[in-house]
């Protein structure tokens, strides 16, 4: 069944996009290197809920800093629990480890109260390394809650002012919102390819068109050829067609991507994901008709449907949005080990999908080793039997 | 046309081999799973077929289930014990609804649509807590068999509280309950209810009747009383219950491949 993925896969190489981005890690390290030698500045950044823009006007690179090797969490729980979300250890192993080439380079480090877990690794990480942390207001219904969310990121612009020596001014901020606002777009529309009865790209491939630098321009036109290259193609026969998944949950940043492999060697192709580095960051763009950029930045950006808000009814307005629009046969929810937001929301998540959707759901807890692998694909294997038996029927 | 399962299981492999003349069970089988696993298969499979006299050219057609299906080399394709399992026992008993799989190193929780459509299941995670290999490992530590743990738990009249679902940790609370004199019969009953609750809390709130209790720990006895105490609910051991997942696996043999023919 997973034959279909490799047959794409040898097409696609050839068209260049892909093997762009399949040397991310280097090409950011070339740009950032080059940045710093021009004396630009390095922000590492720790969640989507951090204005990008904000730092591109500051004349410095955002550079995201989210950790997914299973190597460094064995050096982190020197300092950390055990029994703590994976991708929070990880970032932390390649801050003990001094592994991180973005990291070691970062002028200023600026992260927000998100999860607990987060919030609580950073005062550690602070001990050693300049971090400046935004407050997140977690109510977003609450009629105060923008201002003061307003308010943290105006006291950011003055921290990166001073930190910097550089003014950033309102125009700086609109030039770099043009500019993210492009690459939202480009990335949307590769995404809405996979909208297609046959998508050109498996949801693995999807996943490769990022960078950990965002508004590189080489990028952007990277992203604009694929987007033509595959626009071009003529779709395959629908024979034998995967089952299509949709993905929610939690981040799979840069090589954390097992359960998506897993997914799409054992008959599935995910169609579209959710999470923070999928379609939730770049669903929506910053308004650029409105006055203040500080308050349109804000407006964008306090919307992202994380779990750690309270109530999240967006999460599941943007589920129903998506199924429509993907049309996937099942929703498989990935949640990393100890991530309780996102743990317990996962009950409203599988009620949306049996009572509404009438879609199955899978939910898989787990975290970056591989030792549990097999029994995953064996839930994997067993869900989309159950899909197929109800395609069957429904023919 | 006649089809075989095998459901090459953690502890035990299994064989089930049907005719679709009248859908009779022809032949069955039964070996400890080994290190040689795919070769033990094949052996088993030969000498089920030479003892039942059947042709191996006769087999159309044959899938293979459980944790080492993808070792079985014999087999046409695969299918996951969980599709089997509930395919097995709606063959054995067709209005079941819900089924509590219980094998050597997973437990599993299937609910079903009427006609054996498994519409969700929930397994267990990394450990074997809760597995028939917790019992194994209690009946080992107290020298006993696992044939005798149900009447020995029937004895109880405190159980112990085990509270490490861990099987390596239980075994080291199984050890210190010893030295505190507590009585086997109420450790075994502790552990039994143990393994109860969790299967039970993996059923959330919905169970709907019949509950068909199957896989190798069906047949340790007290286990269904100690199923039924945590659910509040009566149960039904399956028939033959360590055989339904490949019993599931050869009538799933005779629907794909006999709709491939046609």
């Amino acid at each position: 069944m997973a034959k279909c993925c490799g047959d794409k896969n040898s097409q696609i190489n050839a068209s260049g996009p892909l093997e762009w981005f399949g040397k991310m890690i280097q090409n950011c390290f070339e740009y950032a290197t080059q940045a710093k030698a021009k004396g630009k500045h390095i922000v590492g950044i720790m969640c989507e809920y951090t204005p990008r823009e904000l730092i591109m006007a500051a004349d410095a690179l955002p550079v995201c800093l989210c950790g997914g090797s299973a190597e460094m969490i064995g050096p982190a729980e020197e300092d950390l629990p055990a029994n703590l979300c994976p991708l929070i250890k990880s970032t932390y192993g390649y801050h003990l480890e001094k592994a991180n080439p973005f990291l070691e380079m970062a002028d200023l480090i600026v992260a927000e109260t998100t999860c607990d877990g987060k919030k609580k690794m950073y005062e550690l990480m602070n001990q050693t390394r300049p971090m400046y942390v935004l407050e997140l207001p977690q109510k977003p219904e609450d009629s105060d809650a923008m201002a003061h969310w307003i308010s943290e990121l105006r006291k950011l612009r003055t921290k990166l002012q001073e930190q910097f020596d550089v003014e950033v001014t309102d125009e700086k901020i609109k030039k770099a919102i043009t500019v993210m606002n492009r690459e939202r777009r480009l990335r949307r529309q590769l995404a809405e390819l996979m909208k297609s009865k046959s998508p050109p790209l498996t949801g693995r491939q999807l996943l490769e068109f990022k960078s950990n630098i965002s508004g590189i321009c080489a990028d952007l036109k990277q992203y604009e050829k694929a987007i033509k290259f595959f626009k071009s193609q003529k779709t395959g026969s629908s024979k034998d067609s995967p089952v299509r998944v949709l993905m929610t949950g939690v981040p799979i940043v840069h090589g954390s991507e097992r359960v998506l492999d897993i997914i799409e060697s054992h008959g599935g192709l995910v169609v579209c994901m959710d999470n923070c580095t999928g379609l939730k960051p770049i669903l929506e763009d910053v308004d650029e008709t409105i006055e203040d950029p500080i308050v349109a930045l804000a407006e964008k950006y306090f919307r992202l449907p994380c779990s750690v808000m309270t109530k999240n009814d967006r999460r599941m307005d943007v589920l129903r949005k998506l199924f429509a629009e993907y049309r996937p046969q099942c929703i498989v929810e990935l949640i990393w080990q100890a991530c309780l937001t996102y743990d317990v929301e996962s009950y409203l998540v599988k009620k949306l999908a049996a009572e509404e959707l009438g879609i199955p759901y899978l939910r898989i807890e787990t975290d970056y080793s591989p030792s549990d692998s097999a029994r995953i694909a064996l839930r994997i294997e067993a869900l989309f039997e159950t899909v197929i038996e109800r395609a069957g029927q429904s023919d | 046309m006649i089809y075989a399962g095998i459901d090459a299981g953690s502890r035990a492999i299994k064989i089930v081999v049907i005719d679709t003349k009248n859908m009779q069970v022809i032949a069955t089988g039964l070996t400890d799973q080994g290190v040689a696993q795919d070769k033990l298969t094949s052996q088993l499979f030969e000498n089920v077929l030479n003892d039942n006299s059947i042709n191996r050219k006769d087999v159309a057609a044959i899938v293979a289930t459980g944790y080492g299906r993808d070792a079985v080399s014999i087999a046409d394709t695969t299918i996951t014990e969980i599709t089997c399992h509930a395919a097995g026992v709606c063959r054995l008993v067709p209005d079941a609804r819900t089924i509590i799989d219980i094998g050597g190193q997973d437990s599993k929780l299937l609910c079903l649509d009427g006609g054996g459509k498994v519409r969700d299941f929930a397994m267990n995670d990394r450990c074997a807590a809760g597995t028939g290999r917790f019992l194994e490992v209690v009946a080992q530590r107290l020298g006993v068999e696992l044939d005798s743990l149900g009447k020995l738990a029937a004895e109880s009249r405190t159980p112990a509280a085990i509270s490490s679902m861990c099987v390596v940790f239980a075994e080291t609370e199984i050890t210190g309950l010893l030295a505190d004199g507590k009585a086997m019969e109420d450790i075994v009953a502790g552990v039994q209810a143990a393994i109860a609750n969790r299967i039970v809390a993996m059923a959330g709130r919905k169970v709907d009747l019949p509950v068909i209790f199957t896989g190798g720990v069906a047949m340790v006895s007290g286990m269904e009383a100690a199923l039924e105490s945590a659910l509040g609910k009566s149960i039904t051991v399956s028939p033959d219950p360590q055989m339904t997942g490949a019993l599931g696996a050869a009538i799933l043999a005779s629907r794909r491949f006999s709709k491939v023919e046609t």
